[in-house]
């Protein structure tokens, strides 16, 4: 994650961004992940790793060969210790309401880096 | 009437989040992450795009975006980044 931020940022979205030159307004950011490998957090301690296929005006989207992890802490009875416990599942074509996302970002460099 | 403040005071919200535009930021959301990086740019919503953007939970670095959207929904406020 941390080397396809700062590559990312290196390329040539980053310096543009800033300039406001690409992006007029924010849901231009989720147009130009379309089709790419995007990392989304949704609400209940959800995330999602997969490539989007479309989304629409509330961010309701479709997202592709979709990895989901779902984190849930339980406390331990005994040592009263919080365990964080994280399941995975693939999910080869999924829809996700937008109004459960919190955050998207895309992964560009990340599928690059590893060809 | 009694008072005329000065111009910082007057300003509106939108008007206080174009200063904030293209400078470090820091979001707070919903799920108590706080976002700290450059604000690229927002809408009414309040949805935004950062960049190069820390995600801090209780304090925490736990991750690193290169851009970022948050959905406005979840936004509960935005502001300058306090100097480092």
């Amino acid at each position: 994650m941390q080397s396809a931020g700062s590559a990312a940022e290196g390329a040539s979205t980053n310096g543009a961004l800033t300039g406001g030159s690409i992006l007029g307004e924010p849901s231009d950011l989720v147009r130009l992940c379309l089709d790419e490998l995007v990392y989304v957090k949704l609400r209940g301690e959800r995330e999602l790793v997969g490539r989007l296929h479309g989304y629409d005006q509330h961010l309701n989207m479709v997202v592709g060969d979709a990895e989901e992890t779902v984190m849930s802490t339980e406390v331990d009875e005994e040592t009263f210790e919080q365990i964080v416990r994280t399941r995975k599942r693939k999910l080869p074509l999924v829809f996700v309401r937008g109004d459960t996302l919190i955050l998207i970002s895309p992964l560009f460099r990340q599928s690059g880096a590893s060809r | 009437m009694d008072s005329m403040p000065g111009q910082h005071e007057t300003q509106r919200p939108a008007d206080f989040l174009r200063q904030i535009l293209g400078r470090p930021a820091v979001v707070k959301v919903n799920n108590g992450a706080e976002y700290r990086g450059n604000l690229v740019c927002l809408d009414g919503y309040l949805n935004i795009v950062m960049e190069g953007t820390e995600e801090f939970v209780g304090g925490e670095l736990k991750r690193r975006y290169g851009d970022v959207f948050l959905r406005g929904n979840n936004v509960i406020y935005v502001g300058p980044a306090p100097a480092k």
